[in-house]
This record gives structure tokens, C-alpha cells and sequence, in this order.
């Protein structure tokens, strides 16, 4: 999955028929996100993973499974290890000085620490969106998209580029609001369009999973909604998972919670508990994780 | 935020709970002043029973309006938002079961200023609405203390209601020809009738202390499939 070079060229099947970016799409033209790519999202299947800074024991023994099409919003009070944990699925916690993970992280049965696997193709199928949307500032809306087409696929026909972009930018609900300056800054975009452009550019190279690192947090109560939207309809294509303080939006907007917590400052953070949203808000097994929805401690 | 965090909160959502709970008190009296009034034929006492379910009233509708500000401004999830269902459906409880007690208040002037036609049926119903009373008291306090067996408990000392209702039924089929003696006993039957309700209602109360404490909601008794 990881290492094969054809695997990772994402030649669009979508290519034939497809029109000249910026072209207006007529009702019915477009091929739905969902329908144009019609592969399954995968299972992150973790077991007994102890992540570490240099000698600080920061994550202990999580276990927990992922699911595909799915929205597992892990919560938890700061410095709880959530974003840690996030940042090891995708390989990025080891590019922290002294980031290092043990056990194992499994993509569909395949260990993403695993001898000869290329962590830049990891990270490819498993993209993250962070906390403060960063487009690049000096590229062009489309440059952003493509970005990552450009650093993943090589070689490129402006033609197939083009409809990636699009269809990228449809997925990420933004494509109305900019088809007419994609050759402007994504830097003028309002802090919501932002961040929708960095879910397009993150779903630009088809990954399997998406990782969001408190993708709301700076973006006002609208703009809000409209990500918590969109991700109720990436989840029909991707595995989702979302670390939030927003004990709202996890509710509003995930299928499955998980609370991690530390007992006390400089302790590793743990899993207390996962489940469906539903339940992990309505009637929760572990009194710690009662305590935290209801806003008693955190 | 630190430890206790939210005490103005949870302060306000443990008074509304005291003053809803409060209701039942309420309720017992009305219901204690009702059995007073049916046992003396006291229409007068009647009246003020039904003057005084305004009070009853009262109390849900303001009890009502501020479970719904709380809902609205402080997002309970878990423990406080069962709770707070679990609120609103008692506080409905209570109204109904003042509205029970109106109604039997309101067929007392029904059943004439004769003696009552028949001792054993008014004692019949005295001894429901003292057990009805029970029932209400148990309830509470199943629900104060959280304790899903007492409030279980509700449905057997509900039984024995529903077996003096029959019983009462049994009566009045039993009263004879004279029509004045059926009218008073069809005026009887009505008052258990309401009794009996009631005791419906603190059962119902003593579902939702389960559902508070479970999570799970589940009728004690399915009335539509008994014994199942």
C-alpha cells in the first residue's frame, strides 16, 4: 500500500470528460465526490501505543480502533495526549525532537511503522488539518490545492490537475465562493474559506484517512457549522478522526468519542474510554469522563 | 477550569429538582384534603382543593420554564441532561395528578348531601387514596435517593390500589336498583377511578428515577401486554 509508486499515482479516473478548470459546472456535470472515487475508506487499528518526547512517557498503552466512515472525535483536557496521538497516526509526532512510538499503528492491517514504509507516503494516505488554517500565503487558491499533487504525483497534465483542483475544492464546499480568483492568494481568503482550502488541499491527493487537529478552533460559530458540515460528508468518503475542546462539536459532529486523561500533570495521558457519541454524552461508564462532558473538571 | 467547576450551575439545576420533587408534597396534601372532603362529602374543602391546584399548576409551569433556560444556555449532557428529562416528565406527573384530584373535588357535590349510600365503598376508597399517598411519598423519595428497587417497589404497592379499585367496582356493581344509590356509586367509581390514576403517575415517576440512574427507559409494567 505504501511503497509502490503506481499505487501512489493518483491518475483521476475522473479525467475523461472533464472541463477546463474555471468553466461553470452545469447541474448533473459534475460527478459527486462521493461517486467519482467509490473506494472504502480504511481502519486505523491501533494496539498498546506509548508515545514519547526524549524521556517524557506522554501517551500509555492506547488501544483503540478507528473506524472507516466514521467521525472518532477524541477529547480530553490539555496536555491529555489527544493531539500527540493524533500526530502518531500519521507519523508526524516523530518529526518532533525526541518523538518516538511504540506498539503498533495499523492502516487496514498494515503497520504504518513497519519496516521500508515511507513516511511521506503515510502521511500522504493519512492527512492531517490543523488547529489555525495555513495555506500557503504567497501560492495562488489553486496553487494551494495542487500543492500537494504537485510534491506527490510528479509530472502532471494541466488538464487532469485541473479537475483534481475542482473536485477538491467542490469537496471542501468552496468551490462556488472561489472559481472566479483561483489565480488570487489563498491568503485573502475570510478564516473559514481558509480552512475549507486546507481541507482541499488535504483531499486533493486522495488519502485514506483524514486527521483534523482542532480544525475549528479559531474560526467563528458559522464557519464552524459549515466545516462540521463538511465533515459529515467526507466521512461518506474518508475515515475521519478530530481532536476537539469543543465538547459541543464532538457531540454535534463525531459517530464515535474517545476521552483521554491524565491523572495528574506529568503523568502520562491514557484512553478512559470510547464508545458511540451518543452514549459517551447520555450515560458514560467511567466517572472521569462523566466529570469532563458535564464541564465539572477540565 | 478547576475542580467543582460549574457550582452555580449545578446549585441551580439541585433547587430546581428539590422544587419539582416539591410538587408531590404539594400533591399529597391536595390528594390528603380530597379523601377529607370525599369521606365528609365537604364540598367546601372540595373547593378549595380545586381553587388551590393553581399552586400545583404554578410550580410546573415555573419549574417547567426554567429546565428549558437551562437546557438552552447550559448544554447538560450525561447525569444532568437525564436528569432534567427525567424532570420535566415528573413534573407532568404532578400536574396530572393534581388535575386528579380536581376531578374528583369536582363529582363530589355529585354525590348528593345524603349519607353515602354504601360505608364499605367510601372506606374502600379512603384506604386507596392512603395508599395512594404512600405510593407519592415512596416515589419522592426513590427519587431523592436515586434507588431504582424502591422505586421498583412502586409498581407491588401499586397493585394494591388497582385491587382495591376493582374491589370498588365490584361494589357498585352490587348496589341495587335504587338509582339514587347507582348515581352515588357511579360518582364513587369516578373518585377511584382518579385515585387509581394517580398511583399510575407515581409509577411512572419511579420509571423515570430508573431512567435517570440507567440510562436505559423501560416501562416497569406494559400495560398493553400484561405479563410481559
Amino acid at each position: 500500500m505504501f511503497g509502490a509508486k503506481s499505487e501512489t499515482a493518483e491518475t483521476p479516473e475522473q479525467t475523461a470528460g472533464s472541463k477546463p478548470l474555471g468553466e461553470t459546472a452545469t447541474a448533473g456535470s459534475t460527478p459527486s465526490p462521493v461517486s467519482a472515487i467509490g473506494r472504502g475508506a480504511k481502519t486505523i487499528d491501533v494496539s498498546d501505543a506509548n508515545l514519547y518526547y526524549g524521556d517524557f512517557h506522554a501517551v500509555e498503552d492506547v488501544t483503540m480502533k478507528i473506524e472507516p466512515n466514521k467521525v472518532t472525535a477524541l477529547i480530553g483536557s490539555s496536555g491529555c495526549g489527544k493531539t500527540t496521538f493524533l500526530r502518531s497516526l500519521n507519523r508526524m509526532h516523530e518529526l518532533t525532537p525526541g518523538g518516538t512510538v511504540k506498539g503498533e499503528i495499523r492502516l487496514d492491517g498494515e503497520d504504518i511503522y513497519g519496516r521500508g514504509i515511507d513516511p511521506v507516503e503515510v502521511r500522504r494516505l493519512i492527512g492531517m488539518v490543523f488547529q489555525a488554517p495555513n495555506p500557503f500565503p504567497t501560492m495562488s487558491i489553486y496553487d494551494n490545492v495542487a500543492a500537494g499533487l504537485n510534491l506527490n504525483a510528479g509530472r502532471m497534465k494541466k488538464p487532469d490537475k485541473d479537475a483534481i483542483v475542482e473536485r477538491s475544492l467542490r469537496g471542501a464546499h468552496l468551490w462556488e465562493e472561489v472559481k472566479d480568483r483561483l489565480d488570487k492568494p489563498g491568503s485573502g481568503l475570510s478564516g473559514g474559506q481558509q480552512q475549507r482550502l486546507c481541507i482541499a488541499r488535504a483531499i486533493a491527493v486522495e488519502p485514506e484517512v483524514l486527521l483534523m487537529d482542532e480544525p475549528c478552533s479559531a474560526l467563528d460559530p458559522v464557519a464552524t457549522l459549515a466545516i462540521e458540515d463538511l465533515i459529515g460528508e467526507l466521512k461518506n468518503r474518508f475515515t475521519i478522526a478530530i481532536v476537539t475542546h469543543n465538547m459541543q462539536q464532538a457531540a454535534r459532529a463525531s459517530d464515535i468519542t474517545a476521552f483521554f486523561n491524565l491523572e495528574k500533570s506529568g503523568t502520562p495521558g491514557r484512553l478512559i474510554e470510547i464508545g458511540p457519541t451518543e452514549k459517551i454524552f447520555m450515560k458514560p461508564d467511567e466517572k472521569a469522563t462523566e466529570d469532563y462532558v458535564s464541564g465539572r473538571f477540565g | 477550569m478547576p475542580d467543582g467547576a460549574r457550582t452555580e450551575y449545578q446549585e441551580e439545576l439541585a433547587a430546581l429538582e428539590a422544587s419539582a420533587l416539591g410538587g408531590l408534597d404539594l400533591v399529597s396534601a391536595a390528594l390528603g384534603r380530597t379523601l377529607e372532603a370525599v369521606e365528609h362529602q365537604d364540598i367546601e374543602l372540595a373547593q378549595i382543593v380545586v381553587a388551590d391546584d393553581d399552586r400545583i399548576d404554578g410550580r410546573y409551569l415555573e419549574v417547567h420554564q426554567a429546565l428549558i433556560t437551562l437546557l438552552a444556555t447550559q448544554s447538560p449532557v450525561a447525569t444532568d441532561l437525564r436528569l432534567i428529562s427525567a424532570l420535566l416528565h415528573v413534573l407532568k406527573n404532578i400536574e396530572r395528578m393534581g388535575d386528579q384530584c380536581v376531578n374528583i373535588c369536582k363529582v363530589i357535590p355529585l354525590s348528593g348531601n345524603e349519607p353515602p349510600a354504601d360505608e364499605e365503598m367510601v372506606q374502600l376508597i379512603l384506604t386507596m387514596g392512603k395508599q395512594t399517598r404512600t405510593l407519592i411519598s415512596q416515589a419522592k423519595r426513590a427519587f431523592c435517593e436515586r434507588d431504582v428497587d424502591m422505586a421498583r417497589d412502586l409498581v407491588r404497592q401499586d397493585d394494591v390500589v388497582d385491587n382495591l379499585n376493582r374491589e370498588c367496582f365490584r361494589l357498585a356493581l352490587d348496589i341495587g336498583d335504587d338509582a339514587d344509590r347507582r348515581e352515588w356509586a357511579m360518582t364513587m367509581l369516578l373518585a377511584a377511578r382518579a385515585i387509581e390514576r394517580i398511583g399510575d403517575n407515581a409509577v411512572d415517576i419511579g420509571e423515570q428515577v430508573a431512567y435517570v440512574v440507567t440510562g436505559l427507559f423501560r416501562e416497569f409494567e406494559d400495560a398493553s401486554h400484561p405479563g410481559s
